[in-house]
């Protein structure tokens, strides 16, 4: 209620007061009590005293007034038989005042500001005001009704409410909202809403008021009655709230939703079976977890699961929720079994583990409200608004609902809220089994008592909940409807009653008074006591105790069959299908869910944010900047041509990209893990979950690359390659995104984790080609004119190979010109150094002797010398060039075919000295071709195209480093012979795959112009993007199996097992 | 638009509402069993006289006394005519009667827009 409202409410009490003899000390201190209902505790003196004031200010005025008592008689007044008291008149005014403030401060017609509820309360009170001291008189009601017409249209309103505040019980019964408690005897009728108890001193009476949605209760005897744990005073009206208990001093309890099904009995129960008979459970290592326990329940009930630790309660719980199956016996509900038909029981079930499922960053609300939208796909916005916050009221969390759930170290919410809140995201479902294990664990007895209560109450409302309880109060205890208990090894030793619990139990072992169950003077129960005689152990001769048991485990269990095998029955099995509490979302509705979750999740975390969207631009500056230096000999400032650093930046960039990738996506599972077990359980899409992790990391990558790119470019002077440097970055985040989600599903820890990043990026580096040529590695690895295929593993290499081929190939001042010299390129090494070798080994082989040793030599010779002629020949039809103009060489047809050890002679090796000269023609005519038309079209650029100089260009977009690199410029050896041919060392880049084995030989030498796939050479730079894409595919699938988890599983246990043998 | 007019007796005020001839008074005692159904009427024909009003209203009120039921009646009343074009309110009120006078100020605080005129009889 605001201030307004509240200094309006003192005036109006001090008005309905005034008449009849002004206001009583009891009615000063119901006013009193009445703003500590209201008020905050600092609050209350401040509003007593401004009550008091007004009162005594209108009193001095209206007091003296009425003292006068002047009897003047007015014109017409003689007559009247109806006299009109000097009171009365000075009342006018008072009257008016309360007019002025329902109409201007309480409930001004215009804005409403107060509901409806909070209307009848102000109503409720006011009657009650009167009530206090006993002083009803008509004019003072006639104040109440005036004020009751101001605050509500329905005149109803006011006499319910009147009747209920003055009314006796036996005036009261037969009314429509009334619902009257005692231990007399009255039929229940259409009419008459009755419930019959034991023993209680006077009676409850409750009211309902539809319209408003409230309940209202009374006590009117003398006992001690707890309502939420006060005590009730009598014929005080106490609003009954949502999860109310009252509580009598026989012990009986009146739950809110209790009440409530009384007054709408016509409402439908579930109908629910439940039974578990004889179940046995086997553990994966062949132990017996459960030996024959057997649970039978309908709807309605609360029931508890108790047992010294290791008893087997957590199992039990799991088999009758459906998570493990029973070796032995069916769990049946309603007919349906829930392990071998899942699909059927799919959504009928809650389960609460004792896990914290919280997203800390998330408000309570927000986590209430993601997980009911991914459970029902129909709700509608204000339906899902306001389940959640029907849920949140009913379990007292609404007013904590905007804030941050906060973990554990950094509390926000306390240990019970968080309780609670785990229980509110299966609660809202509404499942009709719901099982929770050690909902208490961690709670003050207050919470705990809370948390039950809640439990109690939906039980009542028709739900059967289990519920694995350790070492419960005695209220607690006494709120089961049935106990199991269970002794070490999984046998049952009870089931029943809890407080018949404790007399079996006492009655075993030959107490005395074994029929008080509790205690006779204030009702507690000590559960305890249970454990003791379970656990008894037996006492030597001197009076120690052994570690003997009096009873075994088995001993009881037999006991137990012994007497409860005829109570304990199955119960009649239910046919109709049981209520389904889900309605899961299509796999894109899921993911989007997720994706909003999980972004409101990451911007709830500035730091995480700030980190990484600085991270990249902060890197790039700090890289670019170090390595940009003047390096011009003509103008001694910066020129892009001349930075040798090129190769290296390149490198860096994809290195960075890698680790940003990894290090943002390693944690993001393994934080979700015992969620994602919990969404499993409600069969929500893996597919959904992961993907929303790959939309927010892969976005995040893209901002994070192109920040860098942008960047790091800009001031190296990088030009007009921002979008090609940006997509192999981008790609090779990705890949690294989906490789941190792997380890992050992989390992069980954060630092496990964080270990494995460097045992991944460091391979990277080693292998990317730029640290280590590959020609220079371990032979094992190494394989000459190819790129290792180790390597071919690595990100790295097809990352910086894309690139910085791209690089050399497609900027603006190599672009035109890259074919020619591509051209020039293959003529100059066949003209010079190719040729040269064929016709050295010619020379070499005629100056052979004729020896054994010297005929190996010259075997190997020969057939070098055949494979090459074949090789160039073949390599060279593939060419443009030489598919049209390539001679056909008639002449030495004959003498080539010769080139072997029986028919090779002096003859056919002039012939093939001559072949080699004519190709020497061949090339060094098509160079000039090549080199002919390159420069025309320098000429045509120049003078055509305006602003064109070829040196200009060359400074800002070519660099020297680069063509160093890629054109293998500082190698000394420019041709090898390796395993009997001839490997080009220079010019990787202008060396496109022309000799494939087969369709799949996509290797090439490193840094090559174009990869060979089924029977296309496919560009580098796009080849290399779609094989990094191809691997972060692979990884999705790996991720989504969970393989590496598995084979990380298998061989563990396998290493378990031989240890065992 | 018909007239009302109701004579006054000891529990219940005169009223006399007459479109055609721009009268509106209550005067009198007002103290009925039952306040609603004795001015639900009136109450009902002012919202007609509010769908088509005179271009002046002149309101009068001559009472003795009125009961706290009474009052918020005269408070709906007064708020109906809040509405009006030109409405003012005559608050007549015995000379003797400061109660009377005292309860009209009270009413012209709470009600804006219709202006207030006193005058004694």
């Amino acid at each position: 209620m605001s201030e307004e409202v509240l200094d309006a409410l003192t005036k109006v009490f001090a008005i309905t007061t005034l008449q009849d003899g002004g206001s009583s000390p009891k009615e000063e201190s119901f006013v009193a009590e009445y703003f500590q209902e209201v008020l905050a505790q600092d609050a209350i003196a401040g509003y007593i005293q401004k009550y008091r004031d007004y009162y005594d200010k209108l009193w001095k005025d209206f007091g003296t007034r009425v003292a006068e008592n002047e009897k003047e008689v007015l014109p017409g007044e003689e007559i009247a038989t109806k006299k009109v008291s000097d009171e009365d008149r000075a009342f006018q005014k008072f009257s008016v005042k309360l007019g002025g403030l329902f109409r201007k401060e309480i409930a001004p017609e215009k804005e409403s500001r107060l509901v409806l509820s909070q209307k009848i309360l102000i109503l409720v009170r006011m009657l009650e005001l009167l009530a206090s001291d006993g002083r009803v008189s008509s004019k003072r009601l006639e104040v109440v009704k005036t004020s009751a017409d101001y605050l509500v249209k329905d005149e109803n309103i006011y006499r319910v409410v009147k009747d209920f505040v003055f009314m006796s019980a036996n005036e009261l019964i037969g009314q429509e909202n009334i619902l009257t408690v005692s231990p007399i005897y009255i039929p229940r009728t259409q009419t008459i809403k009755h419930i019959q108890v034991e023993r209680l001193d006077g009676e409850l009476i409750f009211l309902r008021m539809p319209d408003a949605n409230m309940y209202f209760v009374k006590y009117t005897g003398k006992e001690n009655i707890k309502l939420n744990d006060f005590l009730m005073k009598p014929n005080k009206i106490y609003q009954f709230t949502s999860g109310s208990i009252i509580r009598t001093q026989a012990g009986t309890s009146f739950y809110f939703s209790d009440i409530v099904t009384t007054f709408t009995s016509d409402q439908q129960k579930q109908k629910l079976s439940f039974n578990a008979i004889e179940i046995e459970y086997k553990f994966k290592n062949g132990n017996l977890g459960l030996r024959g326990v057997t649970v039978a329940e309908d709807a309605g009930n609360l029931i508890g699961i108790m047992g010294a630790s290791g008893a087997g309660k957590t199992t039990l719980l799991n088999v009758l929720a459906g998570l493990e199956t029973p070796s032995k016996g069916q769990v049946l509900l309603n007919g349906i079994d829930i392990h071998r038909e899942k699909d059927k029981a799919q959504g009928v079930i809650g389960y609460v583990a004792q896990d914290d499922l919280l997203i800390e960053e998330l408000t309570v609300y927000q986590n209430l409200y993601y997980n009911t939208k991914l459970c029902f796909k129909n709700l509608s916005e204000t339906e899902l608004d306001e389940r959640v916050m029907k849920t949140l009221e009913d379990l007292g969390l609404a007013h904590i609902r905007s804030l941050k759930v906060g973990n554990v170290l950094n509390k926000t919410i306390s240990g019970g809220q968080r309780k609670r809140l785990n229980i509110a995201l299966e609660l809202i479902r509404e499942p009709a089994v719901m099982f929770l294990d050690e909902p208490t664990s961690g709670l003050s007895s207050k919470d705990s008592e809370n948390v039950l209560d809640l439990l109690k109450e939906l039980s009542a409302k028709g739900k059967l909940i289990f519920v694995v309880i350790h070492q419960p109060s005695s209220d607690i205890f006494k709120m089961f409807n049935k106990l199991i208990i269970l002794d070490t090894g999984g046998y049952q030793a009870f089931y029943g009653n809890p407080v018949d619990a404790v007399i079996y139990f006492k009655k075993q072992d030959n107490q005395l008074r074994a029929e008080e169950g509790q205690c006779p003077s204030c009702g507690n129960v000590n559960p305890e006591q249970i454990f003791d005689i379970i656990e008894a152990r037996t006492i030597d001769e001197s009076g120690r105790y052994t570690s003997q048991r009096k009873k075994t485990p088995v001993q009881w269990n037999e006991l137990f069959v012994k007497n409860f095998s005829e109570k304990v029955q199955a119960v009649p099995e239910e046919t109709a299908a049981p209520p389904k509490a889900l309605d899961l979302p299509n796999f894109f509705q899921q993911t989007l869910i997720f994706t909003i979750r999980d972004f409101l999740a990451k911007i709830g975390n500035k730091q995480y944010i700030v980190i990484n969207l600085l991270e990249a631009p902060l890197l790039a500056f700090l890289l670019a900047f170090i390595i940009r230096f003047e390096n011009d000999p003509l103008t001694r400032g910066y020129t892009y041509r001349y930075n040798d650093n090129i190769p290296a930046y390149i490198l860096i960039c994809v290195l960075v990209a890698l680790f940003m990738g990894l290090t943002v996506s390693a944690e993001e599972i393994i934080k979700d893990k015992k969620i994602q077990r919990r969404e499993s359980f409600l069969n929500l899409s893996r597919h959904s979950y992961l993907f929303s992790k790959l939309i927010i990391l892969f976005t995040l990558s893209a901002i994070q690359t192109l920040t860098f790119v942008i960047i790091g470019n800009a001031i190296l002077g990088v030009q007009a390659m921002n979008i090609m440097y940006w997509l192999v970055l981008f790609t090779v985040s990705c890949f690294a995104n989906v490789l941190g989600l792997n380890i992050s599903a992989t390992f069980n820890s954060v630092v496990t984790v964080y270990i494995t990043i460097p045992l991944l990026l460091i391979p990277q580096m080693i292998l990317s080609g730029v640290i280590f040529n590959f020609d220079k590695l371990n032979q094992l690895v190494s394989d000459r004119g190819q790129v290792p295929l180790i390597a071919d593993l690595m990100v790295s290499r097809w990352g910086f190979e894309a690139i910085a081929v791209e690089q050399f190939k497609s900027n603006k001042y190599q672009k035109p010109y890259f074919e020619y010299e591509k051209e020039e390129s293959i003529c100059d090494y066949r003209s010079k150094f190719w040729v040269d070798e064929m016709e050295n080994t010619v020379v070499r082989i005629s100056k052979l002797a004729n020896t054994d040793s010297a005929k190996k030599v010259k075997k190997k010779y020969l057939a070098l010398l055949a494979t090459e002629i074949e090789r160039e020949r073949k390599a060279d039809l593939r060419t443009t060039y030489g598919k049209a103009k390539r001679p056909k060489f008639d002449k030495y047809a004959s003498a080539l075919g010769k080139v072997s050890m029986d028919t090779y002679n002096e003859e056919v090796a002039q012939n093939l000295k001559e072949y080699l000269h004519e190709l020497f023609k061949y090339y060094s005519n098509r160079r000039n071709v090549a080199n002919k038309q390159k420069n025309e079209d320098i000429d045509f650029y120049e003078s055509k195209v305006k602003g064109y100089k070829l040196d200009v260009y060359k400074n800002k977009y070519f660099n020297e480093s680069l063509s160093d690199l890629v054109r293998n410029a500082n190698i000394r050896d420019k041709i090898l012979e390796y395993n009997g041919k001839l490997l080009q060392q220079v010019d990787p880049v202008f060396q496109d795959p022309l000799l494939p084995a087969n369709a799949l030989d996509y290797r090439t030498q490193f840094l090559a112009p174009a990869k060979y796939f089924f029977g296309k050479n496919i560009g580098t730079y796009y080849f290399n993007l779609a094989v990094i894409w191809l691997m972060t595919i692979i990884l999705y699938i790996t991720l989504y199996f969970e393989t590496f988890k598995k084979i990380f599983e298998i061989s563990l246990f396998s290493k378990a097992v031989k240890k065992k043998k | 638009m018909e007239i009302i007019n109701l004579e006054g007796t000891e529990e219940t005020p005169k009223v006399i509402l007459d479109k055609a001839n721009g009268i509106f008074e209550i005067s009198g005692r007002s103290l009925p069993e039952d306040v609603s159904a004795f001015y639900g009427k009136v109450l009902k024909w002012l919202d007609e006289y509010a769908a088509a009003p005179n271009p002046e209203t002149t309101f009068i009120f001559k009472l003795e006394y009125f009961n706290t039921a009474s009052s918020k009646i005269i408070l709906d009343l007064l708020s109906k005519l809040e509405g009006l074009a030109n409405a003012k309110i005559h608050w007549y009120h015995h000379d003797d009667d400061e109660d009377m006078e005292e309860a009209g100020k009270e009413f012209q605080e709470i009600v804006d827009g219709v202006p207030f005129e006193f005058k004694t009889y």
